[in-house]
C-alpha cells in the first residue's frame, strides 16, 4: 500500500563512488563505510542537515559502492564524501564516479564492467639510494611500498609510500601510463 | 575544463611525482604543478612527465628563516621556475610576499587569530598575487578546529570579495589519497562559503596563470613570440 501520493513522493539521486585505500580493501565492510559516511554528514551539516538528505548505501562490494540520496543535495553528499579521510583509522579516499536518476543508469554509465587489473602482493625489495623497501602490493603501474625508514611518510598519516613502476625504472620511454601501455 | 591542482611529492610527501599525476589523471584533472620547497630533490621528476595525457609541471613553494633571505629566494627560483608560491606561515612571510610581485600564489592559512589584513589584500591585488586557500583542515579537521577554521576562512573570503582578488583552492595533497575530484573539491569549497562559479574558477586559474608565465616575455607588455 502506498503511504503517499505520488506528487508527494521525494525524488531521489544515486551516486557511484570508488574506495582508494591503503592496504587490503577487502578488509573493509560496507557497515562500516556508511557509518564513516553518516558520521561525515553529521560532523559537517549536523542532525539537521543530515535528516534532510535521507542519505543509504544501496550497495558495495570492497571497491565501489553506489549510495541514494535527495536529488537537491548532491553538493552536500559530495562534500561529505570527499572529507572522508579514514575508514576504521585506515588511510581512505573516496572518489566520486557520477551521479545518475535510476540505480540501473548509475551502473550502467559509471561501474566498470570488466576490471582485468587487480591487486597483486608482492614481496619484492627495492634497494636505491633516495627510497629502500618493501614492495606491499601492485595495481597496474601503481606501486605501494613500505619504506624502511618509517619518517620517510611522515607528516601525511599514511604508513605506505605511493610509487609507479616508472619511479622503479620498470617503465617504458612510450608507456602511456596505463598496465596496456607498458 | 582545464582544472590543476597543487601537490607535494616525495620526500616532502609520501607519495611521488609521478603517482600524484597518474592519481591526478584519472581524476579528471588537466594538469598537476608540484610545489616542493627545495625543488632539486624530488624524486624521479622524469617518471611523472612520463604519464601522458596530463601536464607536470615543476613549480617551487619559496621558504626561507627570515623575510630578507626569502626574498633573494623567491628572486632566484622566479628564473627557473614558472609558478612560485610562498606558504605564509608568519605575518612577516605574509606581508613580504604580498609586496613581491615576483610570487605568483601566496598559500593564505585561515586562523581566526590571523586573519587577512586589508594591507595584504591591498598589497596583493596591486602585485597580481592570487591568494590560495588550502582546503585540506576540510578533510583532516573535525568538530570545533574545523568550525573555527571556516570561520577564519568567511573572513578571508569577504576581504578578497572586497578587493577582487582571485582566489586558488587546492587539496593541500601530501599523498595520492589526499587529492580529490575537481567536483569534490568544488563541492567542498562550496559548503566552506565559496560561491560555485568562485570555486570553478579557482580550479582553473593555476593553468590560466602557468599559460600566461610559460609565455616569452621580455619586458613588461613586450614578448617574443
Amino acid at each position: 500500500m502506498r503511504s503517499r501520493l505520488p506528487v508527494l513522493r521525494s525524488r531521489r539521486r544515486y551516486m557511484i563512488f570508488e574506495l582508494d585505500l591503503e592496504g587490503d580493501s577487502s578488509a573493509i565492510q560496507a557497515k562500516e563505510v556508511m557509518s564513516e559516511i553518516a558520521s561525515s554528514q553529521f560532523s559537517l551539516f549536523g542532525d539537521q542537515g543530515a535528516s534532510k538528505n535521507r542519505l543509504r548505501l544501496i550497495s558495495f562490494d570492497g571497491r565501489a559502492g553506489i549510495i541514494r540520496f535527495s536529488h537537491d543535495h548532491i553538493t552536500e553528499t559530495r562534500a561529505a564524501l570527499a572529507a572522508i579521510c579514514s575508514i576504521r583509522g585506515i588511510r581512505a579516499a573516496i572518489h566520486t564516479k557520477g551521479v545518475s536518476g535510476t540505480i540501473k543508469s548509475a551502473r550502467e554509465k559509471y561501474l566498470p564492467r570488466l576490471d582485468k587489473l587487480k591487486y597483486e602482493s608482492d614481496g619484492r625489495r627495492i634497494e636505491r639510494e633516495e627510497v629502500s623497501g618493501c614492495v606491499i602490493r601492485t595495481h597496474g603501474v601503481k606501486v605501494d611500498l613500505c619504506p624502511d625508514d618509517r619518517n620517510k611518510s611522515a607528516g601525511s598519516d599514511t604508513e605506505y609510500l605511493g610509487l609507479t613502476s616508472f619511479d622503479l625504472s620498470g617503465g617504458h620511454e612510450d608507456a602511456d601510463g596505463t598496465a596496456d601501455g607498458l | 575544463m582545464s582544472f590543476f591542482e597543487f601537490a607535494k611529492a616525495y620526500p616532502e610527501g609520501s607519495s611521488s611525482a609521478s603517482r600524484m599525476a597518474y592519481t591526478a589523471r584519472h581524476l579528471g584533472y588537466c594538469g598537476v604543478i608540484i610545489l616542493s620547497r627545495e625543488p632539486e630533490r624530488i624524486f624521479m621528476p622524469e617518471a611523472a612527465l612520463m604519464i601522458k595525457g596530463i601536464d607536470v609541471t615543476f613549480g617551487a613553494q619559496a621558504h626561507a628563516s627570515s623575510p630578507r633571505a626569502l626574498k633573494s629566494r623567491i628572486g632566484s627560483l622566479r628564473s627557473r621556475f614558472h609558478l612560485v608560491a610562498v606558504r605564509g606561515d608568519s605575518d612577516e612571510t605574509i606581508r613580504m610576499a604580498s609586496e613581491d610581485p615576483n610570487v605568483d600564489i601566496l598559500i593564505h592559512p585561515c586562523d581566526a587569530r590571523r586573519s587577512m589584513t586589508i594591507a595584504t589584500a591591498r598589497a596583493a591585488r596591486q602585485n597580481q598575487i592570487s591568494i590560495a586557500f588550502d582546503l585540506s583542515p576540510m578533510i583532516h579537521l573535525r568538530g570545533n578546529p574545523r568550525a573555527r577554521w571556516m570561520e577564519a576562512l568567511h573572513r578571508n573570503l569577504q576581504l578578497m570579495r572586497k578587493f577582487d582578488i582571485s582566489p586558488v583552492i587546492t587539496a593541500g595533497a601530501v599523498s595520492h589519497l589526499d587529492l580529490r575530484s575537481p567536483r569534490d573539491l568544488m563541492a567542498l569549497a562550496e559548503v566552506a562559503g565559496f560561491d560555485p562559479h568562485e570555486a570553478k574558477e579557482a580550479l582553473r586559474l593555476p593553468g590560466r596563470l602557468l599559460e600566461y608565465r610559460r609565455r616569452n616575455w621580455v619586458g613588461p607588455g613586450v614578448e617574443i613570440i
